[in-house]
């Protein structure tokens, strides 16, 4: 294993610690890992979290217009209930609170436990749940979809929502739209290693690759061998474009890396993305490539479609500010 | 005879169960390698710890605020699935005992229904899902029974220690719909729950402490 680490005990604590000196607006709290914003505005706070592992999710995503706090577990694995609580008590303002959660069963079962407890403080709470990935209906660590890259764009509509003054209700409607109209499916063509664990969780050939892998490394569709830009283009928008409809609409999309792929290939992929879609008469409004939604150094991407109507588009192109994502 | 808990003997009991989970460390490792990743004794094992750890603390608290506070100590401390479970079923039991200072075999039903049903709903999971639930939820059921039928407390814990047995034995035989054993190709199927064995030690120790 060659990582730029400490203590793989650590690593969690130490990279956050980091991100914050990077971005003084933003604050750490020790041992809850933790990150919000220093400056808190009077409107519906915003929590996502998860696993660590897939920086710039979610730490990343914390500032004006997005999230307002971010929750981190450790590599791969839910945080823990009071840690979330952490999160929402530091995002609240009286407002009331949405968590924006990706469809895995620990998430799913530490957030809402610690929307009970945060209940129990009398701070209103509701909840999200993102399911984006067409690529399987259960997972090793999903019961029904899983919830992959297309959460950034939640993360970015229902903050612009609640920036603009929306009230609870009108927050996780926003949410919910958005998930309704995201598709998502992704591809991976090497393993990664866990700093706690020192070797690959699985391996793939030289030749190799596997279609529909989740960002845990969690079995996809099939494996086959490498394929052009232009064929994985196909493919991945293939399987999204029959699971839903976006013919003749105005699109965003999302061509995200896992973590080691260079930026040279996404843009291959996006170029390769718009084609297909402009084929198909679907216009896309605003293309963001780059690594939004990693899995440690697992090479490979994702591609995201979110079908927008007016009000989507006006939220998706309202200012934001954090360390991952600027408008 | 009439059995009584207050955070005390609690306490005390929390000790035994801790004991009891130490002692079986290679058993339980051992049947969770073969079924899921291999860590449930350790994660479980840290959460009993830190009870006994944070003994004074627990004593000093009323029985609910106890309660509660058990939740919190083994959520923040397991953390994953196990600690999250465990957590939702100690609150929920807190919830149960409200500002009571003391547990009679009524309330102590309950509170042990009371976490049943917070287990089941936080993972969204049922009977014979070769999980915790197996051994926990035909105990409470022996329990209620033997209380319906107006049995002495002593019997009646008998009851509710031999449910939790049969229940923990039948997972053996069970596919697993949850948990990490429900990923592997014949689903746990020949070996018992791991999780169903550790809920079934803290059902007999109960048993075993309050009989005594």
């Amino acid at each position: 294993m060659k990582k730029i680490i400490n203590n793989p005990d650590e690593v969690v604590s130490e990279m956050l610690q980091g991100l914050v000196k990077a971005n003084p607006q933003l604050q750490y709290s020790k041992d809850l890992e933790v990150v919000s914003k220093i400056d808190k505005e009077n409107k519906v706070g915003l929590v996502s979290g998860g696993g660590s592992g897939h920086e710039p999710a979610h730490a990343g995503y914390v500032g004006k217009g997005m999230l307002d706090a971010a929750v981190a577990g450790n590599v791969f694995a839910s945080p823990s209930p009071d840690r979330i609580l952490k999160g929402i008590q530091e995002a609240d303002t009286g407002e009331g609170v949405l968590l924006i959660i990706k469809n895995y069963s620990g998430d799913i079962m530490n957030f809402s436990m610690a929307k009970d407890l945060a209940e129990m403080e009398d701070i209103k709470v509701e909840m999200v749940v993102v399911k984006d990935d067409v690529a399987v209906k259960d997972s090793t660590y999903s019961t029904g979809r899983r919830g992959i890259a297309g959460t950034v764009f939640v993360h970015k509509l229902a903050g612009a929502k609640a920036a603009a003054g929306g009230s609870l209700d009108e927050v996780k409607k926003v949410a919910e739209k958005t998930i309704a109209n995201i598709r998502s499916m992704g591809m991976a063509m090497t393993s990664c290693i866990l700093p706690g664990v020192g070797v690959p969780g699985f391996s793939l050939g030289d030749n190799e690759i596997e279609i529909g892998m989740g960002i845990h490394g969690e079995p996809g569709v099939e494996r086959t061998t490498v394929k052009t830009a232009a064929e994985l283009a196909e493919i991945l928008c293939n399987r999204i474009l029959e699971d839903y409809d976006y013919s003749d609409s105005e699109v965003a999309v999302m061509v995200n890396g896992l973590g080691a792929t260079p930026l040279m290939e996404l843009y291959i992929l996006n170029n390769e993305v718009e084609k297909i879609l402009s084929e198909k008469n679907i216009k896309i409004h605003k293309a963001l490539v780059g690594n939004y939604m990693t899995a440690l150094e697992m090479s490979g991407c994702s591609i995201t479609l979110l079908k927008l109507d007016d009000e989507l588009m006006n939220l998706l192109d309202a200012p934001c500010d954090t360390p991952a994502l600027k408008v | 005879m009439n059995i009584k808990i207050t955070s005390k003997e609690y306490v005390e009991y929390i000790e035994l169960v801790t004991k009891k989970i130490e002692e079986n460390k290679d058993y339980i490792t051992k049947l969770d390698s073969i079924t899921g990743d291999g860590d449930h004794w350790v994660n479980i094992n840290m959460g009993f710890q830190k009870l006994v750890e944070n003994k004074e603390l627990l004593l000093s608290l009323k029985l609910g605020d106890m309660f509660k506070k058990i939740g919190m100590l083994i959520m923040s401390t397991v953390g994953g699935s196990s600690g999250v479970l465990y957590g939702s079923a100690f609150i929920g039991a807190a919830k149960t005992i409200g500002d009571k200072e003391e547990m009679d075999i009524n309330l102590l039903c309950d509170v042990l229904e009371a976490e049943l049903n917070a287990i089941m709903e936080r993972g969204n999971a049922k009977p014979n899902f070769k999980t915790m639930i197996d051994s926990m939820y035909p105990a409470v059921n022996a329990l209620k029974d033997a209380l319906d039928k107006k049995l002495d407390d002593y019997d009646a814990l008998q009851a509710m220690k031999q449910g939790a047995i049969d229940g923990m034995n039948s997972t053996k035989d069970m596919e697993a719909v949850r948990g990490r054993a429900c990923y592997q190709p014949n689903k746990g199927v020949g070996h018992l729950d791991p999780g169903a064995v550790t809920m079934c030690y803290q059902l007999e120790v109960l048993v075993d402490y309050l009989c005594k």
